[in-house]
C-alpha cells in the first residue's frame, strides 16, 4: 500500500477548519463582530493579540476563528445543494431517459457553457450581497459535474443484474435509484463535492473582491482578505491570517479529493477534471 | 488634530507653490490614473456626467467657464470680458479669437450656440441640460417647442449674448464638463475620436486601458501645455494603484483612508500629497417616514451619540474634516464659527428619553461597501449607538442600488456621499419643500422657515446678502439634523516627484487643468 | 469528421438558445437601472434626464416587448446599444476580444508549460516524494485567493524586483501579459498537472503496457504510443474545457491588472447596469466556450477516429 500524502495532510488540515469552526464560540478570545474599539485599530501581532487588530480595533483571531464558521458554511452548504441538484437530475435523467434525460443534458450544458463565477455574479448583483444570497449564487451554478457523473455511472450500472433484480421484485423507481443506485455512485460524488468545497470558497473570495460578497459585519475569509488588500504590504497581518486560513483550508480540501478519490474512485481516472 | 491637518495642507500648497518657481519644462508625458471604474463611458462629454470621464475631458475639452483653483471660483475659459447688465440677467461675453478646435477650425459664437442647443435634444437626455436650463427659452428648445434658445444671439463671430431665466452666476453652471463646447462638424465621431477646445489632441483610446493625447499646438494659452503627451490610465483597484505609483508607473494616484495614512508616514511619499477639502458632504440620511426619525430629538441624539471625531481619526485616518452642518468649510456660506455637535452619550440617552425611546429602538441603515462612506464605518457605530440603547443593523446594497433606495424612499436611514458645491444655493434646495424625493430631497425635509430663507436667497441680487441667508438656513440645517453629519472630504492625491503644477481644485481633485502641469527630467517616462 | 461537426453544431444551437433566455431573465429582474450610476459620487440627477434616458433605452417598454427585440436583433447579430457609450455592442466587445484572447493564451501556455510535464514526472513514480511534492505544488496553485496571489506578484516582480511592468496593457506585448497570465494561469496549470499524472498513470498501468515491456523495449514503445494517444485525448480535453472557460474566469484577473478584456467590461457593465454590454458579453464567453469544445471534439475524431461522439 502507497504512502497516501495528500489524504493525511489533507486530512489533517480540513479537521482542523472543522474543529476550529466548531470549537470557535470557545477559542476565540473576543466577539468578532461587536469587540471594536477604534482606540486598538490596527496594532500588529502580539501578546495580546496574537493575529492584531483590523482597521476597526477587532481581535483578528477571533474573526478568523468565527471565520472558520462562515467559510466552511459555505463551502459545504453550496456544495450540499449542488450535489443535491446534480444527483438528483442526473440520477433521474440516466434512470429514466427520455425527454427528462434530454433536458436534463440540456441544461447541463448550458450550465457548463456559463462561467458559475459569472453566473454567481449575476445571482449576486439580483439577491444583494448577503449569506443566503451567496449559498443561492454558488449553490445553484455548478452542479454540472455532478449531475453529467451520476447520469454517467447511472448508465452503466442500470443493466446490471442487481438493479434488473430489483425492477423485477416491484421496486418504486426512487427507492431503486436511492437505495440501489445512489449508494454505489456516492464515492466520486464525495470526491467532486470535497473538490468543489474548496472552489466554492475560492469562489467566495473573489466574488468578495469584486464588491459583492456576503454581507459584514459578520467575518467570512474572503471579505476579510478582500478588505486587507490595500494594506497588503503595509500592514500585513491584516491579509496573512485569513489568506492562510483560507489557502490551509482549500488545500485541505483539494488534497483530500486527491486522495479520496485513490480510494472511493480507483478506476475513475477519466474524471480527473 | 483638524489644525494639524489644515497646516499639513497649508505645507503641501506652500510645497507647490515652491515648484511653481522653478521654470516650467517643455515635454514628457503626464500619466494620470482615473481610479472610479475600469473604463470610460464615453469620450463624446456631452453625453457622460460621470466624474471619471471627465478627468480626460479636462484635457480635451474646454467649456466657457473654468474652475480657478488658486482663487476657488469660476473664471472665465472660452471668453475674454463679459459684461452684466444692471439687472443681472444679460451676459454679454467678448469671446476668445484664438482658440481652435483640433480639426484646426476656429471657435465662434456660433459653436456655443450649438453645443448649447445639442445638449437641448430632448431625445438624447444629455445630463447637462440641468445647467443650460439657466438660459432663457432653453426650456422651450427642451421641450420640443422652439428651435433656437431665445436667450442666446449672436452679435457678431466673437461677442454672445446671452440672457438668463433667473439671477444666478452662470459660471456654477456653465463651467462643468457636460457643457463644454464641441465642433458641430465632428459630432458623428465625437465618442469615438472627440475634437475639442482643450490643450491636448485625442491620439488613440484602448477601452478599458487609457487614453493618450498628445501636446495641441494652437492652443490658445501661449507656452502651454507643457508636456508632450498626456496619458490617462484606468486603475480602479486601489491595491494594484499603490503598487503602480510606488514602482513609478504612474505619476498620480488618488489614495484611500489606509494608504493616505501609510503615505502621511512614509519618509518619500510624504513629500508628493496633495490635499484639499472636497465639496462632499458625507451623511447618515433619516427617512422621517420611520416614526423615530420624524422627531427632531431622536435626529439629534444620533449625532450627539456617535463620537464622530473618533472615526474620522481612527478609522477614515483623518481623511476627512469634522461635519458641522450640510454646507462644505470651503463653501463662502460657511458659518466658521459654528461647533459641529459634541460627543455626548448622556445628553443622547436624554434626548431619546424626551422623545419617549428611553430603551432606545431598532433602525436599518442601507450603506454601501464604500471605505469611506459605506460599511466600515456603520460597522464602527453600531457599538456607539448600543451603548445608547440604539440597535442599528446593517444593511449592505450596491452604490447603483442605495440611489434608488434614497429616491424610492421606503428605507429607514442610509449614509452616502452627497456633492455640496461650488454653488451653495443649488446644494440647499435639495432640503427645500417643494423639491421631491426624486429630486434630492431624500430627508423629505420640510420647514417653512428654512423654505422662507431659501427662497429670499433666490431673490437676493447682493450675493453678501444671499451667503448670509444661506449661512443661517444651513444653521438652522445643524439643529433639525435631517442627518448626521459626518464628514466633508478631504480628497487625497499622491503625485511623483517629478509633476509639478497640479491644483487643489475642491469640485473634484481628479479633475486637473493639465496646461498647467508639467513633467521634470527625473519622470522615468520617455 | 463532418457528422462530429454537424451533430455538435445541432447541440449548441439550443444550449445558445437558453442562454440567451436566461441573460435576458436574470437582467430584467436585476435591482438598480443604468439611469441611477450617475449619481454615485453624490451628484444630483435631473429626474426629466432620467426618464427620457429610460425612455431613450426603451427600459420602461412592456417586457414581452423588450424580450422581442432583443431576440430579433441578436438572432441578426446585433446586440443592442450600450446604455453607457451609447455604441453598438459589437464594437465593444469586439475593441475587447484581442485582448482576452490573448490573455487566455497566456494563461493556457504557461499551464501547458508547467502543468503537463509536473504530472508527468509524479506519475513516474506514483506515490513517490516526487508525486506528493509536486501534487501538492500543483494543488498549492488551486488553493489561493486569485487576486491575493496577483497582488503578491505585482509586489514582487514590479516593485521589489523591478522586472515587469505591474499592470496595464501597454503595447499589449509579452512583458505586459506574464503576470496576469502567470495568475490566471495557475488554476488550469494545477488542474492539467492532476489529469495529466492520472493519465499517464493509466498508461503505465495497463496490462498490455506491462506485457510489451517484458518483451523488449521496441514493441512496447509502440504500444506505449497507442495508449498514450488516448492519454493526450484526455489531457486535450482538459486543456479544451479550461481554455474555453479562461474567457470567462478571468474577470479577477483582468480587474486586478486593469486588463481591456471581456471580463473587466462585463464586471464593469454589471455594475453600471449597463444591460446590453452585459447580455453581450455573457453570450460571447458561451459562444468562445462552445467553440472551443467544438474545436476539442474534432480533435478527438483527428487523434482517434474509433472514439464516437457521445
Amino acid at each position: 500500500m502507497k504512502f497516501r500524502a495528500n489524504l493525511y495532510i489533507g486530512g489533517a488540515c480540513f479537521a482542523t477548519a472543522v474543529i476550529v469552526g466548531v470549537l470557535a464560540p470557545l477559542i476565540a478570545t473576543h466577539d468578532p463582530v461587536f469587540d471594536a474599539n477604534l482606540m486598538n485599530a490596527e496594532i500588529p501581532p502580539g501578546w495580546e493579540y496574537p493575529f492584531g487588530t483590523d482597521a476597526q480595533g477587532r481581535d483578528i483571531y477571533s474573526r478568523v476563528v468565527h471565520g472558520a464558521r462562515i467559510s466552511l458554511t459555505v463551502g459545504l452548504v453550496a456544495q450540499c445543494i449542488n450535489s443535491i441538484i446534480g444527483v438528483s437530475l442526473g440520477l433521474t435523467a440516466g434512470y429514466w431517459g427520455g425527454w427528462w434525460d434530454d433536458l436534463v443534458s440540456g441544461l447541463t450544458n448550458l450550465m457548463l457553457a456559463i462561467p458559475s463565477l459569472i453566473f454567481a455574479l449575476a445571482i449576486m448583483a439580483i439577491l444583494g450581497p448577503g449569506l443566503v444570497s451567496l449559498l443561492i449564487a454558488l449553490g445553484l451554478t455548478s452542479w454540472s459535474y455532478s449531475c453529467r457523473l451520476a447520469r454517467a455511472q447511472v448508465l452503466s450500472l442500470k443493466s446490471q443484474g442487481y438493479i434488473q433484480a430489483a425492477k423485477i421484485l416491484g421496486y418504486s423507481d426512487l427507492r431503486i435509484m436511492f437505495t440501489q443506485l445512489l449508494p454505489n455512485i456516492l464515492g466520486p460524488l464525495i470526491v467532486i463535492a470535497t473538490l468543489g468545497a474548496g472552489g466554492s470558497i475560492l469562489a467566495e473570495a473573489a466574488l468578495s473582491f469584486l464588491g459583492l460578497g456576503i454581507r459584514p459585519p459578520y467575518p467570512s475569509w474572503g471579505s476579510m482578505l478582500s478588505d486587507a488588500r490595500e494594506q497588503i504590504t503595509t500592514a500585513p497581518w491584516l491579509s496573512i491570517f485569513p489568506g492562510l486560513a483560507i489557502f490551509i483550508t482549500v488545500l485541505g480540501l483539494n488534497l483530500l479529493g486527491d486522495g479520496l478519490r485513490d480510494i472511493l474512485d480507483p478506476q475513475s481516472r477519466e474524471r480527473t477534471s | 488634530m483638524r489644525k494639524l491637518a489644515c497646516m499639513a495642507a497649508a505645507l503641501a500648497v506652500f510645497a507647490l507653490g515652491q515648484a511653481e518657481a522653478q521654470t516650467p519644462r517643455k515635454g514628457g508625458t503626464i500619466r494620470f490614473t482615473a481610479p472610479y471604474a475600469a473604463s470610460l463611458n464615453s469620450l463624446d462629454i456631452h453625453t457622460t456626467p460621470r466624474a471619471q470621464d471627465d478627468i480626460v475631458g479636462k484635457a480635451l475639452n474646454r467649456s466657457l467657464y473654468s474652475w480657478d483653483s488658486a482663487a476657488g471660483k469660476v473664471v472665465l475659459e472660452l471668453a475674454k470680458s463679459v459684461s452684466v447688465s444692471g439687472d443681472g440677467l444679460i451676459y454679454t461675453y467678448k469671446l476668445r479669437d484664438d482658440a481652435y478646435f483640433h480639426n484646426g477650425r476656429k471657435m465662434t459664437a456660433d459653436d456655443i450656440i450649438w453645443s448649447y442647443t445639442r445638449i437641448l435634444d430632448s431625445s438624447k437626455g444629455f445630463p447637462g441640460v440641468r445647467y443650460i436650463r439657466i438660459i432663457k427659452g432653453a426650456t422651450d428648445v427642451e421641450k420640443g417647442q422652439a428651435k433656437e434658445i431665445s436667450g442666446l444671439r449672436k452679435i457678431d463671430d466673437f461677442t454672445l449674448e446671452m440672457t438668463l431665466a433667473d439671477r444666478v452666476e452662470p459660471g456654477y453652471y456653465l463651467f462643468n464638463g457636460t457643457t463644454a463646447i464641441l465642433p458641430k462638424e465632428e459630432e458623428s465621431r465625437l465618442s469615438s475620436h472627440p475634437v475639442g477646445l482643450g490643450p491636448f489632441k485625442f491620439v488613440e483610446h484602448i477601452p478599458g486601458s487609457r487614453v493618450v493625447a498628445e501636446r495641441w499646438e494652437k492652443f490658445y494659452k501661449p507656452g502651454k501645455p507643457y508636456a508632450d503627451r498626456f496619458v490617462l490610465l484606468m486603475m480602479p483597484e486601489a491595491a494594484a494603484r499603490d503598487l503602480a505609483f510606488r514602482s513609478k508607473e504612474i505619476d498620480t494616484s488618488v489614495l484611500g483612508p489606509a494608504q493616505y495614512l501609510v503615505y502621511r508616514g512614509d519618509p518619500e511619499l510624504s513629500k508628493g500629497i496633495l490635499e484639499v477639502a472636497e465639496m462632499f458632504t458625507r451623511s447618515m440620511q433619516f427617512n422621517p417616514a420611520y416614526k423615530p426619525f420624524s422627531d427632531k430629538r431622536v435626529r439629534q441624539a444620533i449625532n450627539y451619540a456617535v463620537d464622530t471625531d473618533l472615526i474620522i481619526k481612527r478609522l477614515v485616518k483623518d481623511k476627512a474634516y469634522r461635519a458641522t452642518s450640510w454646507l462644505p468649510s470651503a463653501s463662502p456660506a460657511f458659518d466658521k464659527s459654528m461647533k459641529p455637535y459634541p460627543f455626548d452619550p448622556e445628553k443622547a440617552k436624554k434626548l431619546l428619553a424626551e422623545a419617549g425611546y428611553p430603551n432606545g429602538f431598532e433602525f436599518e441603515i442601507s450603506t454601501s461597501a464604500n471605505e469611506s462612506w459605506g460599511l466600515p464605518i456603520v460597522e464602527a457605530m453600531i457599538p456607539m449607538l448600543a451603548k445608547v440603547g440604539i440597535k442599528m443593523k446593517p444593511k449592505m446594497v450596491e452604490v447603483t442600488v442605495l440611489t434608488e433606495v434614497a429616491m424610492k424612499g421606503e428605507h429607514q436611514a442610509f449614509i452616502g456621499s452627497s456633492l455640496t458645491g461650488p454653488d451653495s444655493l443649488a446644494t440647499l434646495l435639495c432640503f427645500y419643500s417643494k423639491t421631491p424625493r426624486t429630486g434630492c430631497n431624500y430627508t423629505s425635509f420640510n420647514d417653512p422657515a428654512f423654505d422662507k430663507l431659501i427662497d429670499e436667497a433666490k431673490q437676493s441680487a447682493d450675493p453678501e446678502k444671499q451667503n448670509e441667508l444661506l449661512r443661517q438656513a444651513n444653521n438652522l440645517l445643524y439643529e433639525a439634523a435631517p442627518v448626521w453629519f459626518f464628514n466633508y472630504n478631504k480628497a487625497v492625491m499622491a503625485y511623483q516627484p517629478w509633476i509639478h503644477g497640479l491644483q487643489a481644485n475642491p469640485t473634484e481633485l481628479t479633475h486637473q487643468y493639465v496646461e498647467d502641469v508639467w513633467v521634470d527630467e527625473r519622470s522615468p517616462a520617455k | 469528421m463532418l457528422a462530429v461537426l454537424l451533430r455538435r453544431l445541432l447541440n449548441v444551437i439550443p444550449t445558445v438558445g437558453a442562454v440567451i433566455l436566461l441573460i435576458f431573465v436574470l437582467f430584467s429582474v436585476i435591482p438598480g437601472s443604468f439611469t441611477s450610476t450617475g449619481a454615485e459620487d453624490g451628484r444630483m440627477l435631473d429626474p426629466q434626464v432620467m426618464e427620457r434616458m429610460r425612455k431613450e433605452m426603451g427600459l420602461d417598454d412592456p417586457i414581452l416587448e423588450r424580450f422581442g427585440r432583443y431576440v430579433g436583433h441578436t438572432l441578426v447579430g446585433d446586440l443592442g446599444k450600450s446604455f453607457r457609450t451609447r455604441e453598438p455592442v459589437t464594437k465593444l466587445i469586439a475593441d475587447r476580444l484581442w485582448p482576452s484572447f490573448k490573455l487566455a493564451m497566456a494563461a493556457m501556455g504557461f499551464a501547458v508549460l508547467i502543468g503537463v510535464p509536473l504530472g508527468f514526472i509524479a506519475a513516474l513514480r506514483p506515490g513517490g516524494v516526487v508525486d506528493s511534492v509536486s501534487m501538492i505544488v500543483a494543488v498549492s496553485g488551486l488553493s489561493l485567493a486569485q487576486f491575493w496571489l496577483g497582488l503578491m506578484m505585482m509586489y514582487l516582480f514590479g516593485l521589489l524586483l523591478g522586472w515587469l511592468p505591474s499592470f496595464g496593457y501597454g503595447d499589449g506585448g509579452p512583458r505586459y501579459l506574464i503576470l496576469p497570465g502567470l495568475a490566471l494561469g495557475v488554476g488550469p496549470m494545477a488542474l492539467l498537472a492532476r489529469t495529466t499524472r492520472a493519465a499517464v498513470l493509466d498508461v503505465l498501468n495497463a496490462d498490455f503496457v506491462r506485457t510489451a515491456r517484458s518483451k523488449g523495449m521496441a514493441e512496447a514503445r509502440v504500444v506505449t504510443w497507442h495508449v498514450m494517444r488516448n492519454a493526450l485525448v484526455l489531457v486535450i480535453t482538459t486543456i479544451g474545457l479550461q481554455f474555453g472557460s479562461l474567457m470567462g474566469t478571468a474577470v479577477v484577473v483582468e480587474k486586478l491588472f486593469s486588463w481591456p478584456g471581456l471580463g473587466s467590461l462585463l464586471v464593469d457593465s454589471v455594475f453600471q447596469r449597463d444591460i446590453p454590454a452585459v447580455q453581450g458579453c455573457i453570450l460571447v464567453i458561451v459562444l468562445f466556450f462552445l467553440a472551443i469544445n467544438t474545436l476539442v471534439d474534432l480533435a478527438y475524431a483527428a487523434i482517434d477516429p474509433r472514439i464516437r461522439y457521445a
